[in-house]
Formats: C-alpha cells, sequence, structure tokens
C-alpha cells in the first residue's frame, strides 16, 4: 500500500514537472585539459550532494561547477586558482581531501600515528608474554596453591593451571 | 603498576573521539559554508526572461539589490514566490528586486510565472555560470546585495515576509547611514 502510493506520489511529480531538466554540459576540452578539469572535479565536492564529487554527481549542480572548472582551465588558470575559486565561495568545505596544513594535519597524520600506537602496544604485549608465562610456570619459591585444595584435584595440571591464573 | 598510563591514554583517545563526534554533530551535515559574506558581489549581465534587455549588477550600484535564485521544479520555490512578490510590492521602491532562474526551461519559468506572478524582472542564468560564481548551493536562495555593491548576507530556504522585511531594513538603514558614491 505504502510502496503504491510512493510510486504514484513520485510519478505524479514527474508527470508535473517536479524535477530539474537536465542541459547538457559544455563541451569537452583538449584530451590533456579535459584530464585536468576531470582531476580538478575529483577533488570538489559537489554544493548539493552528500560526500559526492563533481566530477562523480549526476546532479545539475555538480555539472554547473564542472562547466566553471572547464570555463576556468581554458583561460588558462593554474590547478591551485581554480581550487582558490571555489574555496573562495564555498570554503574549505569543498575540498573533499583537506589541505594539509595547520589543524589539518592531524586529519592528515592522526590514522598514523593511532597505526604506530597500535603496533607499539602489540609488540609490547608480545615482549611481555613469554616473561610472564616463564615467570608463573616454574615459581617454586611462591606458594601458589594454598591448602585447602583436595588432593585429588591438584592431580590434575589443568585445573591446577586454571587455579593459578584465577588467583593471579 | 603502569596500568594508570594505560588508562590515562584511554581516557585521551576516547576525548579525542568525542570532540571531533561532538564538531562533527554539532553542525546541519546539509549546510554549505558561504564565504562570499562582506565580499564584492561577483559582477554579472545576463538576459531578462520576458523583456530580453541585458541587465548588469554595474548599472544597479547605489541601491540595494535583492537577488532570489529559484527554479519552477522546486516545492519551496512555490511556497516562497509569494513573498517574493508582496516583498517587491511593498518594498520595490527601496531596492531592486531580481530574480534569477537557476537550472531550468525558460518554458517552464515563464508558465511558473504566469501562475504565480511576476511583480519583478526575472534572469536567466545560462549554465549556472553565475550561480556557482555566487556560491549558490540549491534553489532557493536570496541574496543581499547593498548599495556599494557588498554582499550582506544570504538567506538559505524559502523566505518568510518577516526575516525578508528585517534584512531589507538593515540594507536601507546602511544604505541611509553610508551613502552610496554617486553612480555615474
Amino acid at each position: 500500500m505504502t510502496s503504491a502510493l510512493l510510486s504514484l506520489t513520485l510519478a505524479l511529480g514527474l508527470a508535473t514537472g517536479q524535477f530539474a531538466p537536465q542541459q547538457a554540459a559544455s563541451d569537452p576540452l583538449a584530451p590533456p585539459l579535459e584530464a585536468r578539469v576531470q582531476t580538478l572535479g575529483k577533488h570538489l565536492r559537489c554544493a548539493v550532494c552528500q560526500g559526492l564529487s563533481v566530477a562523480d554527481s549526476p546532479s545539475s549542480m555538480a555539472r554547473a561547477q564542472l562547466d566553471k572548472v572547464r570555463e576556468l582551465v581554458a583561460e588558462g588558470k593554474s590547478d591551485a586558482e581554480v581550487m582558490d575559486y571555489f574555496v573562495a565561495r564555498y570554503g574549505e568545505w569543498v575540498l573533499l581531501e583537506p589541505r594539509a596544513e595547520g589543524f589539518n594535519w592531524f586529519v592528515w597524520l592522526g590514522p598514523i600515528a593511532l597505526v604506530a600506537g597500535g603496533l607499539v602496544l602489540i609488540l609490547k604485549q608480545l615482549k611481555r608474554e613469554p616473561a610472564v608465562a616463564a615467570a608463573t610456570e616454574p615459581s617454586p619459591e611462591v606458594p601458589v596453591t594454598p591448602a585447602p585444595a583436595p588432593a585429588t584435584e591438584d592431580v590434575d595440571p589443568y585445573l591446577a593451571a586454571v587455579r593459578r591464573e584465577l588467583e593471579r | 603498576m603502569k596500568r594508570w598510563q594505560y588508562t590515562l591514554g584511554f581516557v585521551a583517545v576516547c576525548a579525542a573521539l568525542l570532540f571531533v563526534l561532538f564538531k562533527g554533530f554539532g553542525r546541519d551535515p546539509h549546510e554549505v559554508p558561504f564565504m562570499l559574506k562582506g565580499k564584492p558581489a561577483p559582477a554579472f549581465t545576463l538576459r531578462a526572461l520576458d523583456t530580453g534587455e541585458r541587465v548588469s549588477l554595474e548599472e544597479l550600484k547605489g541601491r540595494p539589490v535583492v537577488l532570489n535564485f529559484w527554479a519552477s521544479w522546486c516545492g519551496p520555490c512555490q511556497q516562497e514566490h509569494p513573498v517574493l512578490e508582496w516583498g517587491a510590492r511593498e518594498f520595490g521602491s527601496q531596492a531592486v528586486f531580481l530574480g534569477v532562474v537557476f537550472e531550468d526551461t525558460e518554458d517552464n519559468a515563464r508558465e511558473f510565472l504566469s501562475r504565480m506572478g511576476a511583480s519583478f524582472p526575472q534572469l536567466v542564468d545560462p549554465r549556472s555560470r553565475m550561480a556557482v560564481d555566487y556560491g549558490v548551493a540549491g534553489v532557493p536562495e536570496t541574496y543581499f546585495i547593498d548599495p556599494n555593491g557588498i554582499i550582506h548576507g544570504k538567506h538559505v530556504g524559502p523566505i518568510d515576509p518577516q526575516t525578508l522585511t528585517t534584512r531589507l531594513r538593515q540594507l536601507t538603514a546602511q544604505a541611509t547611514a553610508a551613502p552610496a558614491p554617486e553612480s555615474p
């Protein structure tokens, strides 16, 4: 029922023209320039999408933004100038890859630092493990199993190991 | 024991994570930053939808400008249009009202205007060049430009009469406080 209503509403929306008519994009430039346009487009966030680049989005706004990139590239603007044009309008938000400067270094180096920290922890743990095992297993001087345990259970080495683990 | 160091480290990592999450959830993900506030409005020369004559921002200097980006396919624009019609009638003597058709066919736009009323000039923006120049992030959006051609701010989404009045008051108050240089 719900799906029928939904599709009916959508169909009605289409019939009454509740959609942005697709307009053709501007003509692609010469191959080397067009490759630059597409690379730049991949790094710019589309203004109306959720986390999609200008080059990947089919929306009309993204098309308009990519047209602007093409226009700026055709005018002979450098990559940095094209990026600056968009940053001047939409802020750093428009860059899908944050610039490596200031607080942004945190974003770039944070994951590396986390992985390094994790590795250090794992290495430490690995180094400690044999030492701990060596320290607990012989332990003749420390009375590990106190008296109240019945003698029959003491025979079972597995149970003794569990006891020792519990008392540690 | 070194245990408290680990606890401290863990707490620090958690605090950093919470901070990042708080920052992330603190802002609306749909909100697009707008950086042109207080900056000179990008120049434009566009064709009017009905008369075909050229309208440029340069000619309008010395008067406050209200720029509205809209499209016939946008639902909120239909809600908003009567407010702008009212605004253009009420404040038309103090400010220039202009509409810019965003990503729409001219026929659709004309049909919309004949249905909803057209008391202020509408401009055609081929390939949305002007829209990108102005940092538009969807329709409807209303820009307020002061007599010196500086963008005073923009309103995202359908505008209500109260906001329109307040914004226009600010614009005109500024215009009377600091008279714009005489345009030649």
